[in-house]
């Protein structure tokens, strides 16, 4: 038998109130792309379906002189469109436009894709590239969690249940700065990623002065490859080290196989991602 | 039985229930008759259920219904009667052979309806980009293409 309560909340202090009165039991609701799937396939039962699809005062993308803030009930849709992240964080953008579908993508949103957690999230790798941190809020307050301490495993967060993603604030790159999402899936529209990569890259008179580089789907959470980047630091930009470095890969992963492709497979293709991403960006300056 | 009271409004038509939390909007708007939403994968994947919720494209089947309390759904069948684009994306859905079973329909046309509405052009990719998440398994697409290109050039060339 299926049994859930329900409350429907307009304001973050309603929200706030429900999940303190509800702790364990609550289960947010936002887009509820992740929680119907969940509902019918009884992976989630006997909860308070907490309905924040509503919350406008969490629906924004700002930006002050040094960062950008995206607040957890912004849509995938509102990603792909905003002028903001087209300049500061085009990772990002990538990601939205190869999110699911255009449909799906004005229901999700940011918030619940971290919360859910998936090893496939494709907002994650953006987001661990480019530094960000996700602001929780609860009763007692704020926390902010850098955001390569937020995944603990398959859909495990750093969230307690009384708190809620207000939203993600994102360091902004100096101008020099670039980066860029790939997403390899068994298809280009409505797949879940096989690998996916994303890459932050500042290059100042030829030498690789910042890199970042996070993976989707090659460990039990959204992973940095740090490695490679320890390797390309300091170096000089150029195809050659981004290969060599690219190839080191394996040593920041641990792949599993699945119905979508095996470990060997995830193993050879995510360096190759890797490498792309790297060099698309090159390709920029 | 935790039931909750919802008013939605369907096609212009104001509707009062008594709803489960966990009830979807599509199992809602079937229960209600509005038979021309279709239920496929009940996943997010197929988008036979597609429709528009407050003003943009969803699929009922990862809605829930309690979370359209208070405001306005539009299906393929009341856009319509209601709706320039719709009306003519219908007809020219007829024209092309874009129907074979049928089954993808409703959803094809209110995907292609948001389209043109967000400003999409006669472009083919884009098109196909816009129907993604809508599966059709008979027409392998291009006349669904076509359809929705045709209504979308017509538009753009009286604008
Ligand atoms: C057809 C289909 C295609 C998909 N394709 C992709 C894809 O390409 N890439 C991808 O990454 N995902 C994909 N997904 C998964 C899903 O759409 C995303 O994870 C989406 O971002 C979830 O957001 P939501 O608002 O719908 O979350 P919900 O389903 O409402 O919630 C998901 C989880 O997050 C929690 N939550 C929601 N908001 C908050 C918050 N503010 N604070 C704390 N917890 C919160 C909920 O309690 C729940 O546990 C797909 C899903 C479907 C059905």
């Amino acid at each position: 038998m299926k049994s859930f309560n329900y409350i429907s909340v307009v304001t973050l202090n309603q929200a706030l109130e429900a999940l303190q009165q509800e702790k364990e039991n609550a289960c947010l609701v936002a887009g509820a792309t992740n929680v119907l799937p969940f509902i019918r396939y009884k992976k989630i039962n006997n909860k308070t379906l907490i309905n924040i699809r509503n919350l406008k005062e969490l629906r924004y993308i700002q930006e002050t002189d040094e960062k950008i803030f995206i607040g957890s009930l912004t849509t995938i849709t509102d990603l792909e469109k905003s002028d903001i992240l087209k300049k500061y964080a085009p990772a990002l953008v990538d990601a939205a436009r190869n999110f699911a579908d255009p449909t799906t993508r004005n229901s999700a949103t940011i918030g619940g894709n971290i919360a859910n957690a998936s090893p496939a999230a494709d907002t994650a790798p953006p987001l661990l590239a480019l530094d960000a941190v996700v602001v929780s809020v609860s009763k007692s307050g704020e926390r902010k969690i850098p955001i390569d301490e937020f995944f603990t495993g398959v859909n495990m967060t750093a969230l307690k249940p009384e708190e809620m993603i207000k939203e993600i604030e994102i360091p902004k790159n100096p101008a020099n700065s670039h980066s860029h999402f790939i997403k390899l899936g068994l298809r280009n529209a409505m797949a879940i990623s096989i690998v996916s990569a994303a890459a932050v890259l500042e290059i100042e008179s030829g030498k690789i002065k910042k890199v970042r580089i996070a993976l989707g789907s090659v460990a039990p959470t959204p992973v940095r490859g740090r490695t490679v980047e320890k390797l390309l630091m300091g170096q000089d930009f150029s195809d050659k080290v981004i290969e060599k470095a690219s190839s080191r890969i394996h040593e920041d992963i641990s792949p599993i196989s699945d119905i979508r492709a095996s470990r060997e497979y995830r193993q050879t293709v995510a360096s190759v991602v890797v490498k792309r991403a790297l060099q698309k960006i090159g390709g920029i300056y | 039985m935790n039931e909750i009271n919802i008013t939605v409004t369907v096609n212009g038509t104001e509707i009062n229930a008594k709803v489960k939390p966990e009830l979807s909007l599509l199992r809602f708007l079937r229960g209600q008759g509005f038979y021309d939403v279709k239920c496929g994968c009940e996943m997010g994947d197929c988008g036979t259920c597609t429709v528009i919720l407050n003003g943009q494209a969803v699929k009922s089947c990862i809605t829930l219904a309690a979370q359209a309390d208070g405001g306005t759904v539009w299906t393929d069948k009341g856009l319509g009667v209601c709706d320039d684009i719709t009306k003519r994306l219908q007809k020219a859905f007829v024209e092309h052979g874009a129907i074979q079973c049928g089954f993808c329909t409703p959803g094809m046309i209110v995907a292609g309806k948001a389209y043109i509405d967000n400003g999409g052009r006669a472009d083919r990719e884009e098109i196909k980009k816009a129907i993604s998440g809508n599966l059709c398994r008979c027409t392998g697409y291009k006349k669904i293409v076509d359809a929705i290109f045709d209504v979308a050039e017509k538009i753009r060339k009286q604008e």
